[in-house]
């Protein structure tokens, strides 16, 4: 039971919960414990065991389908695809850079030092890419 | 002191005993179901709070057989509804006292952690179809064996038995009720399996889950055997007064056991996050959050379920278990006026 693959979320964060869903199932995805041909629990089953609203969990889906991730069938189960990495754009990559230096500002506010930033940044773009 | 009145007065303090100990069978870190810390119950406080619940359950118990002994009324069903709905009410009553208390004074909040399992389908949701197999099955061979032996059935055998072990209903030879014990042994079968299919779909994922539908599904089976020898007795099966009630309570006891240790076992109860603000418990004991899909969620308090009256769709559920309920009794009903 323990070794099974979960999502968890937080329902008192200020980051909405389908962006939680979204955020969490991306990272199984990136990192391939979600692997090609997986099969993901039926919308009711994901809500119900969340705590949110189906279309929570339905757009949610359909987020992910829409970056290529999963296909989505009518009666059928969401199925993890293949998905070929796209080459991102000049303002893809200039909206990232905003995102990150906001939330760089945002942790050295709190206190945070650079250095463990860094750190923190290497382990997970390794342990996502590996 | 008659027979009747001795038999209600025991009902009444099985279930005062009951009262006792129920804010006992709860989960670590809720108590009297408020949010609380994990070793607050073990605290003066939480020790002083329960002490005083269970003096007013206590007194509230004392009240109730002091109904029952001195004003008998006449009707039988009042004699047993009336004290016993005093105790309860009474005691429902000092525990929402105590939940107000609890809340006010050591409530705690924690985060709202949800878990969803993503396997397909997740292990807690898995259905042991092969586990009701057996009973109904059974249930169809002692029909069978019924009908096989038609003959050898006398015309007239006891279908009631009083607290004194005698019979004293008689009922003739007719299929109905010859099959009755079958029959509502089978109705009584679907109703549970009922009840375990809507909680492992209409629920969360939670260790009350999995030790819901363990129960349901283990406790077929002492029932199913009850019906079958209720339904061999015509043949002139002897079987000792007190050996039904003993295989159900032994089976009924051992399964709370087992279920108690389950439930407030910490590693387990923390396996599977469920945790909600008490806002949403009504007088600790109805849950009402519009903002859930559950139909079903595990009760703060006991073992088993409660429905999320916020969520319009319970209503039909709970008409739907109601009307499976009444298929057994309506069968005993039929039965008995034959």
């Amino acid at each position: 039971m323990t070794d099974a693959l979960t999502l968890r979320i937080d329902l008192d964060s200020s980051i909405p919960a389908g962006r939680q869903i979204v955020d969490g199932l991306r990272i199984l995805l990136v990192s391939g414990k979600l692997s090609l041909g997986s099969e993901l629990p039926s919308v009711r089953r994901m809500a119900l065991d969340l705590g949110v609203h189906f279309n929570t969990v339905a757009d949610a889906y359909r987020t992910l389908a829409d970056e290529g991730w999963l296909h989505l069938h009518h009666g059928r189960a969401a199925r993890v695809v293949c998905r070929d990495v796209p080459n991102p754009t000049m303002d893809q990559m200039d909206e990232f850079g905003h995102r990150l230096r906001a939330l760089v500002a945002e942790m050295l506010a709190k206190g945070i030092p650079a250095a463990k930033l860094q750190d923190d940044m290497r382990v997970a773009a390794e342990e996502l890419e590996s | 002191m008659k027979a009747e009145v001795v038999t209600l007065v025991l009902h009444l303090m099985f279930v005062a005993v009951i009262f006792q100990f129920t804010p006992l069978i709860t989960r670590r870190g809720i108590f009297f179901s408020a949010t609380v810390d994990p070793d607050f119950p073990r605290s003066a406080d939480g020790r002083r709070v329960l002490r005083s619940y269970r003096w007013q359950a206590a007194l509230w118990a004392v009240l109730a057989i002091g109904v029952q002994l001195v004003l008998p009324p006449r009707h039988p069903l009042t004699a047993m509804l009336l004290p016993m709905l005093l105790m309860i009410i009474g005691s429902a009553f000092s525990y929402w006292l105590k939940f107000r208390e609890v809340h006010t004074h050591y409530g705690q909040r924690r985060p709202e952690i949800r878990q969803a399992e993503l396997s397909v389908p997740p292990a807690g949701e898995r259905f042991n179809a092969w586990l009701w197999v057996p009973p109904f099955a059974a249930l169809a061979l002692t029909a069978a064996y019924l009908q096989l032996h038609w003959s050898q059935l006398p015309e007239r055998f006891p279908v009631h038995w009083g607290a004194d072990g005698q019979p004293n209903r008689w009922s003739s030879r007719e299929p109905l009720t010859v099959f009755a014990p079958v029959l509502i042994g089978a109705a009584m079968n679907l109703f549970m399996l009922g009840l375990a299919w809507l909680f492992s779909q209409l629920s969360r994922n939670t260790i009350m889950r999995r030790v819901t539908v363990r129960l349901l599904e283990v406790l077929l089976y002492p029932l199913t055997l009850t019906f079958i020898i209720v339904a061999l007795l015509p043949f002139g099966l002897v079987v000792p007064v007190w050996l039904i009630p003993a295989i159900m309570l032994t089976c009924v006891a051992g399964l709370i056991f087992w279920s108690y240790r389950q439930i407030v076992a910490p590693a387990l109860a923390d396996a599977v996050p469920d945790p909600q603000s008490d806002s949403y418990w009504k007088a600790g004991m109805f849950y009402y959050n519009p903002n859930d899909p559950a139909i079903f969620v595990a009760k703060r308090v006991g073992i088993g379920y409660t429905v999320n009256f916020a969520n319009k769709m319970c209503w039909l559920v709970l008409a739907g278990i109601l009307l499976l309920g009444l298929l057994p009794a309506a069968l005993g009903i039929l039965a008995g006026r034959k």
